[in-house]
């Protein structure tokens, strides 16, 4: 009963959840009914970008930091909870909303590409499954994130480093083809943030099934270890009165 | 409570306890003492009333017993155990200063909820949130959402959710805020219910009087410091002996009182102050020797809020 009480308050906490849910679906549909040359989407990448990197930020923002800029944080965990099941639950509640999320748009995908025969759904099965991985690396580091930042910051925060690193990272490639420095830092990017091309490969089958595995258990890997960050955190923080 | 190994195991055990803030002030580094070296030691099937001025402490103790922060010095133990720990918490029912819920639940869905977080099966959540809803008188507008409660309606709610599982202590603060008087007098009633079952309620409140119907101990906190814990308030043992007398009698002189000591002086009357009750028959026997004839005599105990006042003007001055 406890897991499922934390895991069903981030599905009802606002009512914005649901609304993301319904919009994303319905801009799916939406972009069906748009008139295209056949072939023009690929809705395994549209579904990757979309729904993978940028849903995550919408479900998870103040996932934590909304209750401690309330102050409700000072009731929950003076309950008989772990940090650790307080984290995992919320974060459990968002993966398993990402998991129903992506199931339900790649039917609606499938669907609308026999009704319409629009667009390449070439691969599918395999976006589906790295969305959900690369929507819960998102997941994790913006909730480890919400720890530390109130409200919606994380997000934000997210959304906007994220950003700067992907512009500057195209600068300095752009400027700097043939530099180490920009090799190391590439690398560095790649295997220590969430690994939008490694997965994005993966799906797209220009990996080979050793290196597909190794991805997708790079991407365990790195939820893990954003996860136990944000369990160590929660776990150190205080609580303090003054909410703001 | 029952008996055994839990009543020798003190409810809170806190040992030289220190909590410094950090932070800035005027863009300069800036540290606040919110509690200084305080040690308490508090047993089971009590009512203590937490007082205090405004940042004398009150909350940042509160909020250490809770474990929602950390003490920057010194051990507190809650049950025998820290806490942070699930044993503590298992043991304790807590209620801040502002109860903030999920706007969207209604008050059944928020005690379902809290008490789904103990652990509880389901027919044990079902049944509590019945009890609670009844027992708080809240059943009204249990299947409403709480984004539109007032504060007192929220203080209530509150309460239904720590007293979930039975806590063995429950750490209230400023529970009356925002209750009317039916809330506040009903506070009163569960309160004691609690204690009668043999829990322990550390009740931080403003409203004096409401502390003084509950409770005759006390832990005065002044700057962060102990300056009074006892199980009685000076009120209970010193007092003020109003004496009222037939005009035109004899001198009251101070030597007739002596040892004790009169306050004020009139013609019609005089107030002693006295260390207790025993102390009355002295008092009045001294008088009619001398030949004073007394129409009428009252003990006043300074209640709370007097002796909460003078505490304050003594740490003040």
């Amino acid at each position: 009963m406890k897991a499922y009480a934390l895991i069903a308050e981030t599905f009802s906490r606002k009512a914005s959840v649901r609304f993301v849910h319904l919009s994303w679906l319905g801009i799916y549909a939406a972009i069906f009914l748009i008139p295209m040359p056949p072939e023009a989407w690929h809705w395994g990448l549209f579904l990757f970008g979309w729904s993978g990197c940028l849903l995550p930020l919408l479900l998870s923002e103040g996932i934590i930091g909304d209750d401690i800029a309330s102050g409700r944080i000072r009731l929950l965990v003076t309950e008989p909870i772990r940090p650790a099941e307080l984290y995992l639950y919320r974060f459990l509640g968002l993966s398993l909303q990402a998991a129903v999320h992506f199931l339900a748009v790649g039917a609606l995908i499938l669907l609308l590409h026999r009704l319409t025969g629009r667009g390449s759904v070439s691969h599918l099965a395999g976006f589906v499954l790295v969305s959900w991985l690369i929507f819960n690396v998102w997941a994790a580091l913006s909730t480890s994130l919400s720890v530390v930042l109130k409200r919606a910051h994380n997000s934000m925060l997210l959304f906007i480093v994220t950003a700067a690193v992907f512009s500057l990272l195209s600068l300095l490639m752009s400027f700097f083809p043939k530099s180490v420095a920009v090799d190391v830092l590439l690398r560095m990017v790649r295997y220590t943030c969430p690994p939008v091309e490694l997965l994005g490969s993966t799906a797209s089958g220009r990996f080979s099934l050793l290196q597909g595995l190794g991805s997708v258990a790079h991407s365990l890997v790195l939820t893990a270890l954003y996860g136990t960050v944000g369990i160590v955190l929660l776990g150190r923080r205080e609580f303090k009165y003054v909410a703001d | 409570m029952s008996g055994g190994e839990n009543d020798a195991i003190p409810v809170i055990d806190c040992q030289e306890v220190t909590k410094v803030y950090k932070g800035t002030s005027a863009g300069r580094k800036a540290s606040v003492c919110a509690l200084d070296n305080v040690s308490l030691r508090v047993e089971g099937g009590t009512i203590i009333g937490l007082i205090g001025p405004n940042g004398a402490g009150k909350t940042t103790f509160l909020s250490l017993v809770a474990g929602l922060i950390f003490p920057t010095r010194g051990g507190i133990r809650v049950c025998g155990h820290p806490p942070r720990s699930l044993e503590a918490r298992r043991s304790l029912g807590y209620i801040p200063e502002s109860p903030v819920f999920l706007s969207r639940y209604t008050a059944r869905a928020v005690l379902k909820h809290h008490a789904a977080l103990h652990g509880l099966s389901r027919q044990a959540i079902a049944a509590q949130t019945d009890r609670l809803l009844a027992q708080l008188r809240i059943e009204e507008y249990a299947d409403r959402a709480v984004g539109g409660f007032s504060l007192g309606m929220r203080q209530r709610l509150a309460l239904a959710v720590a007293l979930l599982d039975n806590p063995r202590l429950l750490l209230l603060d400023e529970p009356s805020n925002g209750l009317d008087p039916i809330g506040v007098i009903e506070l009163r009633r569960i309160l004691t219910e609690v204690r009668q079952s043999g829990a322990t309620v550390i009740i931080s409140s403003h409203r004096l009087g409401e502390l003084e119907r509950l409770t005759s101990d006390y832990v005065f906190l002044h700057q962060g410091r102990i300056v009074q814990f006892g199980g009685e308030t000076p009120g209970e043992q010193a007092g003020r002996l109003q004496i009222e007398v037939l005009p035109g009698g004899p001198l009251i002189e101070e030597e007739m009182l002596a040892p004790y000591r009169p306050v004020e002086k009139s013609e019609t009357g005089l107030v002693v102050a006295v260390d207790g009750v025993r102390d009355v028959p002295n008092v009045v026997s001294s008088l009619v020797k001398a030949g004073v004839r007394i129409t009428a005599v009252a003990l006043q105990k300074p209640d709370v809020e007097r002796t909460f006042v003078r505490l304050y003007e003594e740490r003040a001055s």
